[in-house]
C-alpha cells in the first residue's frame, strides 16, 4: 500500500516540480530565519548570528540537492538529464554516432530476423483454441525417426468413434494434396488438404465468410455434392474477395465443388510453413482422386490424427488409454489374413506415441531447425563483433573525456552517478540501434522465408512482429548496451578511484598501459571472431560447391518431366500400360523430340520413392535389413532420355514384353552391394515380398547402368532397379506416372505446348503439370545455399567490421602519437621507422587475433560436421584462405593511417602540442 | 547519504522515527523539531538541515505527516508539519519494534558466558 501511495505522490510532485522548489526555498529561508532569532536571543548580534546560522546550516544548494534526492522522481529526472545530455554528445560527433548506431542496426536487425523466422517456424504456437491440449497420435518408431506418423482411413474411423474418450479428434491428410482446377489439358494447380468433418470446429477457427463443415459433410459414400472451404487468399487472388463466391462451384479435379466458407487470415493449416488453399472434407476423398478403393484398407489413405485431450488430462493418461485398445483398434480396422497378418503384428510392436501438438506439425520444421538454429548463433556472433566495435570506439573516447570527468568529480558527483551516465549513453546507441533493427528485421526475415521456398514447397511463415519478436530485440538491445558500456566504464571507474591525481587539469592525457592492452585485446578478439566466421562462410560456401559438383549420372540440361495423373482416364487398370505406351509414342513423334520415356518414378521429384527388398541368387547373403533397393519402373528409351551411362549389357528394349522371360537393369550400386562385383550380367535376383503366399520367379539382370542420384545429393551410390513398364505383373493401380523427354536442342522448355496439345490429343481426361529437371536438380541444394549465402553474408558484415576496427585503432594511434613521430623523423628516423610505429601495434594484434580465431575455429566447426558434405570441418583450403583474406584485409586498412604517418611534417607536429 | 548522519550515528529509518514521535507530542516547524531533538536527547542528537528536510520529504511523501503553512509566535511563516493517523500507526509499531529489539540486544550484551 505504502508503494502505491510513494509512486502517487512521486508523480505528483514531478507535475508539481517548481511549485515544490519554491516551497522549499521558503521552506529554508524560514529555517534559517528561526536560527538567526533563536541565536540573537541568546545574546549574538545580527551579523554574528546571520553568519553562524548560515555556516550551520551549511550550503544551500547541498541540501536542496539532498531532499530532492529523497523521492523515487528524481532519480528519473537525473535518468532523462542524462539521457539528454547523452544526445548532446552523439550530435556533437555525428560520425561516430552513425557508424556506431548502423552497425547495431545491422548486427541488431540481423539477429531479430533470423529470430523471427525461428519464431514463426518454431515457437509460435498455431491460431486455435487452447493449442496446449492437442496432441498428435504418432507411433515410437516414427517418434525415433523423426517424423510424424500417418494413419489409414479405417484406422482414423477407428479412433474417431472413440473420441468421446476426450475431447474430440480431427485428421487431415498427411501429404499436401495438388488439386488440379483446370478443365482440361495443363494443370491450374491449388495446394489443398483433405479434413475430417469437426476440423474447423475442433479447433476453434471460425469461418471468417460463410460457415466451415457440418459433421454430416464429411461421409464416404456421397452421391450428392461436394464442399470446400477455402483460405483467405486464395479467396482473394481468385474471386477478388467477393462475397457472392459463397455458393459457387468451381472444379477440383474435373469434380464440381461447391464453396460454403472461407478461412480466417491468419489460419494458415495444420502445418507450420505450408499454407492449403481448399480443404474439402475426408469422404470426399475417394471421389476426388477417382481413387473408389482410398478409404479402404489397401487404399493410399495416410491421414495424421490429432486429440484434443480433456481439461486435466494428461498426453501420457490418454496415450495409455489408447494403448489399452489397439489391439481392438487394429483388428477391427483391417482383416487379418495374408498380408494383413503380418501389418498388424508389426503394428502391435510400435506403441502409440501422443506428441504435443500445440505449435502444428512441421516437416519444414525438421528439415530446417539446424540449420537456421547455426545462422542464429552466427549472426549472434557478428553482433558481438560489432559489439566489440562500438566498445573500442566509446574507450578511445573516455580517453578523450578524461579531462571532463575529473571536472565532475572534483564537484563532488558520485562514481556511480558518473557510472550511470556512461550506462545511459550506451543504452541510448544501442536502443537507437535495434529501433533501426527491427526495421531491417522486418525486412530480412521475409527476405529469408522467400529464399527458403523452392518451387515444389511455396513456403508461408507467419514472421510479423509478435511479442516474443520485440522482447528479444529489446534483451539483446540491453545486453549489447551493457556489454560494449562495459570497456568504458570501468575505465571510468579506475579514473575515479585515482581520483584522478595522475594529469592535472588542463594538459593532454595520456593513454595508461592497461588501457592499451585493453583495446588491443578487444581487436584481437574482434579479428579473431571474424575470422571464425569467415572460415564458417567458407565451409559452408564449399560445401555447397561440392554439392554442386557431385556427378548426377543423367543431363539434367534437357529433359523436360511431365507429372500425368490419369485418374480420370476411361482406361481401365489392365489396359494402362498400353495406354502409357500410346502416350510415350505420341510425345516421341514432336519434332525437337529425341528420346521420350514413361515411368513410375523420376530423380528428384519429391515424392514418394518406391523401394523394394530383393534377395540375390548366387550373390552375397545379405541380412534381412539390408536388402533394400529402389525400385523403378520404366519404358524403353528411359535411359537414352535420361543420358544414363551404360556399363554392362543392354538397356531394356522393346521386345521385352509380357510374353518374354522377365529380365531387369540394375545399376553398379545394386551389383556391388548383392554381389560384390559390378559383373552382374547374367546372373539372378528374386524380389521379396513379406506375406505372398507364391514366392516370385527369378529375373534375369540383363544390363548395367551408372550410379545416379535419386533425391538428395548426398547420398550418390543408392542401389537401384529397373524393370520394364511391360513386364509389370500387377495390373497397374498408379493413376500417377511421369513422362521424360529429351530436346534435341535449346531449353526442353519449349516443348511445353507441343506436348500439352499431343497429350490431349490421345486423352482428353488427362492432367498434367510440367517441370524441367534442372529445376529440380536446383531445389536438391537449396538449404545448402541458403546456409552459405547468409553465411557468406555474415563474414562479409564480419569482415567489415573487423575493417572499421583496425582502421579505427591505427587511425587514432597514429594521431595519438604525433608529436612522438615528428621527434623520430627530426632525429632522422627513416620511413620505415615511422611505419613500425604507427602500424606495429596493430600488426601484432592482428597476428594474435588470426592464431586466436583459427584456434577457435578448429574447435567449433567440429559442430558442424552435419552441415558439410565433401569437406572436413578442419578443410585446408578454407583455413588458409580465410586467414590470408584477413591478412589482406588487416594490410589494407593500416595502408592510409600508415601513409599519413609517413607524411607527417616534424616542424607541424612539434607545434601543435 | 550525508556525512551529518555519520556525525550523529543516526541511521535513516531511527531518525524517521525520532521526528515522528517529536510530532506526536505537538506540530511544529522544521528548525523547531531540530531544536526538540536537541533538547530531548540532552545534546546526543545534533541533526541538522541536510538530514532534517530529506527526512521531511521522505515521510510525507510516505503520507506518515502532513504540512501546512502557519505563523509563528515571532510573526514569521513557517511549514508547520503534523502527524496523520498512518504516522501515529507507524510510530506506534517502531516503537514497539525497537523496545523489542533493544531488549533482546541488552540481554545479549548482559549475558555471562555461561548463557550464550
Amino acid at each position: 500500500m505504502r508503494i502505491v501511495y510513494r509512486l502517487f505522490s512521486g508523480l505528483r510532485a514531478l507535475l508539481r516540480k517548481d511549485r515544490d522548489e519554491l516551497e522549499l526555498d521558503d521552506e529554508l529561508r524560514a529555517f534559517l530565519e528561526a536560527d538567526i532569532d533563536a541565536r540573537m536571543q541568546s545574546g549574538m548580534t545580527r551579523n554574528d548570528a546571520t553568519r553562524a546560522a548560515r555556516a550551520h546550516i551549511g550550503s544551500l544548494e547541498a541540501v536542496k540537492d539532498h531532499t530532492r534526492d529523497a523521492g523515487w522522481e528524481s532519480r528519473l529526472e537525473n535518468v532523462w538529464r542524462d539521457v539528454r545530455f547523452a544526445v548532446r554528445g552523439l550530435r556533437r560527433f555525428p560520425g561516430f554516432a552513425a557508424v556506431a548506431i548502423l552497425t547495431l542496426a545491422l548486427g541488431i536487425g540481423a539477429n531479430s530476423a533470423v529470430f523471427s523466422v525461428v519464431n514463426g517456424l518454431l515457437l509460435r504456437a498455431l491460431p486455435v483454441t487452447a493449442p496446449e491440449r492437442l496432441a498428435m497420435i504418432s507411433t515410437q518408431h516414427s517418434v525415433n525417426e523423426g517424423y510424424g506418423a500417418g494413419w489409414s482411413f479405417a484406422m482414423w474411423d477407428q479412433f474417431h468413434q472413440r473420441a468421446q474418450l476426450f475431447d474430440g479428434a480431427i485428421a487431415w491428410t498427411y501429404l499436401p494434396q495438388r488439386f488440379d482446377l483446370a478443365d482440361t489439358g495443363e494443370s491450374e494447380p491449388a495446394d489443398g488438404l483433405f479434413v475430417s468433418g469437426e476440423f474447423f470446429a475442433e479447433l476453434g477457427v471460425p469461418a471468417f465468410v460463410g460457415r466451415t463443415f457440418l459433421p454430416e459433410e464429411d461421409a464416404l459414400d456421397k452421391a450428392h455434392e461436394h464442399v470446400a472451404v477455402i483460405s483467405y487468399g486464395f479467396w482473394q487472388r481468385r474471386f477478388g474477395g467477393a462475397p457472392d463466391a459463397i455458393g459457387r462451384k468451381m472444379l477440383v479435379n474435373r469434380a464440381p465443388v461447391t464453396i460454403i466458407g472461407v478461412m480466417p487470415p491468419e489460419f494458415l493449416g495444420p502445418e507450420i510453413g505450408r499454407a492449403f488453399e481448399i480443404a474439402i472434407p475426408i469422404g470426399s476423398a475417394p471421389v476426388i482422386l477417382n481413387e473408389p478403393t482410398w478409404a479402404k484398407p489397401e487404399g493410399r489413405s495416410y491421414l495424421a490424427v490429432m486429440l484434443r485431450l480433456k481439461a486435466g488430462q494428461s498426453r501420457d493418461a490418454a496415450a495409455a488409454l489408447l494403448r489399452g485398445m489397439y489391439r481392438q483398434i487394429v483388428e477391427a480396422a483391417m482383416p487379418r489374413n495374408g498380408i494383413w497378418g503380418v501389418v498388424q503384428d508389426d503394428m502391435m510392436k510400435d506403441p502409440i506415441v501422443l506428441t504435443p501438438a500445440s505449435a502444428g506439425t512441421s516437416e519444414l520444421r525438421r528439415q530446417y531447425s539446424q540449420p537456421l538454429l547455426t545462422v542464429l548463433a552466427i549472426a549472434a556472433a557478428v553482433l558481438l563483433v560489432a559489439c566489440v566495435n562500438i566498445a573500442n570506439l566509446l574507450l578511445a573516447r573516455a580517453t578523450a573525456r578524461q579531462q571532463e570527468l575529473q571536472v565532475r568529480l572534483a564537484i563532488g558527483a558520485s562514481r556511480w552517478r558518473i557510472l550511470q551516465q556512461m550506462l545511459v549513453e550506451s543504452l541510448l546507441l544501442s536502443g537507437l540501434g535495434a529501433s533501426l533493427g527491427l526495421a531491417v528485421a522486418a525486412w530480412g526475415s521475409r527476405t529469408l522465408v522467400a529464399q527458403l521456398s523452392t518451387w515444389f514447397d511455396r513456403i508461408v511463415l507467419d514472421v510479423s512482429l509478435d511479442w516474443r519478436v520485440v522482447a528479444f530485440t529489446a534483451t539483446v538491445a540491453i545486453a549489447t548496451g551493457v556489454l560494449f558500456g562495459m570497456a568504458p566504464a570501468i575505465t571510468t571507474f579506475e579514473l575515479a578511484r585515482h581520483g584522478g591525481g595522475r594529469s592535472a587539469i588542463g594538459s593532454r592525457s595520456t593513454d595508461s598501459r592497461r588501457a592499451v592492452v585493453l583495446r588491443g585485446g578487444l581487436l584481437a578478439a574482434q579479428v579473431a571472431l571474424s575470422l571464425v566466421l569467415v572460415v564458417a562462410a567458407g565451409l559452408f560456401v564449399r560445401t555447397f560447391q561440392k554439392l554442386g559438383e557431385v556427378p548426377l549420372g543423367f543431363d539434367s540440361d534437357r529433359v523436360l518431366v511431365v507429372s500425368v495423373n490419369a485418374s480420370r482416364s476411361t482406361v481401365d487398370a489392365a489396359n494402362r500400360s498400353g495406354s502409357y505406351a500410346q502416350l510415350v509414342e505420341a510425345v516421341r513423334a514432336i519434332p525437337g523430340v529425341t528420346h521420350a520415356a514413361a515411368s513410375i518414378h523420376t530423380p528428384m521429384n519429391r515424392g514418394v520413392t518406391f523401394v523394394g527388398d530383393f534377395r540375390s541368387v548366387s550373390g552375397r547373403d545379405l541380412p534381412l535389413t539390408e536388402r533394400r533397393s529402389i525400385v523403378n519402373v520404366v519404358t524403353p528409351g528411359w535411359f537414352e532420355t535420361y543420358g544414363a551411362a551404360i556399363k554392362a549389357g543392354r538397356l531394356i528394349q522393346d521386345f521385352d514384353t509380357k510374353s518374354t522371360p522377365p529380365v531387369v537393369v540394375v545399376n553398379e550400386a545394386f551389383a556391388q552391394k548383392f554381389f560384390g562385383t559390378p559383373s552382374v550380367v547374367g546372373k539372378y535376383i528374386a524380389p521379396e515380398i513379406r506375406g505372398d503366399v507364391d514366392p516370385p520367379q527369378p529375373t534375369l539382370i540383363v544390363g548395367v547402368v551408372g550410379n545416379s542420384v535419386d533425391q538428395s545429393l548426398r547420398y550418390e551410390a543408392v542401389p537401384a532397379v529397373y524393370q520394364p513398364l511391360a513386364q509389370f505383373s500387377r495390373p497397374i493401380p498408379m493413376t500417377e506416372f511421369s513422362l521424360s523427354i529429351r530436346a534435341a536442342s535449346g531449353s526442353p522448355a519449349a516443348l511445353t505446348r507441343s506436348v500439352s496439345a499431343a497429350l490431349t490429343a490421345v486423352d482428353r481426361n488427362l492432367a498434367f503439370s510440367f517441370h524441367l529437371l534442372a529445376d529440380q536438380v536446383r531445389g536438391a541444394r537449396n538449404q545448402e545455399r541458403l546456409v552459405a549465402w547468409l553465411s557468406g553474408f555474415f563474414g562479409v558484415l564480419a569482415l567489415l567490421l573487423a575493417a572499421i576496427g583496425l582502421y579505427g585503432v591505427t587511425s587514432y594511434i597514429v594521431a595519438r602519437r604525433q608529436t612522438e613521430i615528428g621527434i623520430r623523423v627530426a632525429l632522422g628516423a627513416q620511413r620505415a621507422d615511422v611505419v613500425r610505429v604507427s602500424v606495429g601495434h596493430t600488426a601484432v594484434v592482428t597476428a594474435i587475433g588470426v592464431v586466436v580465431g583459427l584456434g577457435a575455429a578448429a574447435i567449433m566447426t567440429r559442430y558442424l560436421k552435419a552441415l558439410l558434405f565433401g569437406i572436413t570441418p578442419l578443410d585446408a583450403t578454407t583455413f588458409v584462405t580465410a586467414s590470408a583474406v584477413l591478412a589482406t584485409v588487416a594490410l589494407l586498412t593500416c595502408y592510409f593511417p600508415a601513409r599519413r604517418a609517413a607524411r607527417i611534417d616534424p616542424m607541424i607536429a612539434l607545434r601543435s602540442e | 547519504m550525508a556525512p551529518s548522519d555519520k556525525q550523529s550515528g543516526l541511521v535513516q529509518g531511527t531518525l524517521d522515527m525520532l521526528i515522528l514521535k517529536t510530532l506526536a507530542l505537538e506540530p511544529m516547524h522544521g528548525y523547531g523539531i531540530g531544536v526538540r531533538l536537541d533538547q530531548i536527547s540532552r545534546g546526543i542528537f545534533q541533526v541538522n538541515a541536510g538530514s532534517l528536510f530529506p527526512a521531511f520529504r521522505r515521510l510525507e511523501r510516505d503520507g506518515l505527516i502532513k504540512a501546512e503553512w502557519r505563523t509563528t509566535d515571532n510573526n514569521r511563516r513557517a511549514k508547520y508539519y503534523a502527524l496523520t493517523a498512518a504516522g501515529r500507526a507507524r510510530l506506534a509499531r517502531a516503537t514497539r519494534d525497537w523496545e523489542t529489539q533493544a531488549a533482546a540486544i541488552a540481554r545479549i550484551l548482559r549475558a555471562s558466558p555461561g548463557e550464550i
